[in-house]
């Protein structure tokens, strides 16, 4: 099975624990390296978070689980990278 | 060892997630103060009605004491559930997930269990010092100085507590000691002056 090297994630988790915790937690697994968040909307409960996560071989199924029980959810998943190396997405003309 | 580690290192965690140690100080002082002003009726109670048995003054007092331990714990359970609960279907519906899972669903759990056995045991305690006493006091027939001392020691467990107030205000401890005292004294001389009146 190919190994994941990079997740985007886009989320929703309430303001406790914060995204410190957040990033503690997720950075301690297997298999991860780095763990960037950033807050892009705040409510009154909850708050938006985009969380990229890099490693050697990430495990979705820690990631989401983890990201579960701190009490978020997963709105989608808006980018993967898998396999020996990590590449960027490639510019077409359209861009 | 390890596990005391990861329990404390539990606690932490709710602590910061469920704001446990804030609320439980709060009810600490809140009802152990409620439990030394309550045996002081008690004691003054007795006192004027010239109860002059160290048993009668136990079994009244610890009575009292147990109706107080019994009735903080039932009251912060409910108290505390309905007030957690309600947090926690707030981010449910926010969410649109069951956080009853997840560490915040547990965090709230504890905090309600840690939160109801401090309210519990704060008035329990602090009205069982006061009736050292009499505990010593064992047949004697004269209890003036166990009813004396036993409000000394009331004042001075009040006065503790607002030392501990005055701790956490970071205000200034020797005010924060004497308020409390003053309200004991206070209490006593009503009890006293209706006792005396009546």
């Amino acid at each position: 099975m190919a190994r994941i090297r990079r997740l985007v994630l886009d989320t929703l988790k309430p303001h406790e624990p914060n995204i410190i915790d957040l990033a503690n937690v997720l950075s301690e697994l297997e298999g991860v390296s780095a763990v960037n968040i950033s807050i892009y909307e705040m409510d009154r409960k909850v708050e938006n978070a985009k969380i990229t996560i890099e490693g050697e071989a990430i495990s979705f199924e820690s990631v989401s689980h983890t990201i579960g029980d701190m009490g978020g959810t997963i709105h989608s998943i808006d980018e993967v990278v898998a396999g020996k190396q990590i590449i960027d997405d490639a510019e077409t003309l359209q861009d | 060892m390890r596990s005391l580690l990861e329990a404390v290192s539990y606690f932490r965690e709710y602590d910061k997630l469920a704001n446990i140690s804030e609320i439980a100080r709060r009810y600490f002082a809140m009802n152990a103060f409620d439990g030394v002003l309550t045996i002081i009726g008690v004691l003054m109670g007795n006192y004027i009605a010239g109860v002059s048995d160290a048993r009668i003054v136990l079994s009244t007092g610890l009575a009292t004491c147990v109706a107080m331990g019994v009735s903080g714990l039932w009251g912060a359970y409910l108290t505390e559930s309905a007030e957690r609960k309600r947090d926690l279907d707030e981010l449910n519906k926010y969410t649109l997930t069951d956080m009853n899972n997840t560490r915040i669903g547990r965090a709230s759990r504890a905090a309600i269990v840690i939160v109801a056995i401090v309210d519990g045991l704060s008035p329990l305690m602090a009205a069982l010092i006061v009736l050292v006493p009499f505990f010593a006091a064992g047949n004697s027939s004269d209890l003036s100085w166990a009813y004396f001392s036993a409000l000394g020691l009331a004042l001075t467990t009040l006065f503790g507590l607002g030392l501990f107030l005055g701790h956490i205000s970071k205000g200034r401890m020797i005010v924060f000691g004497l308020k409390t005292v003053l309200a004991g004294v206070v209490s006593i001389a009503i009890s006293y002056f209706l006792g005396v009146e009546g």
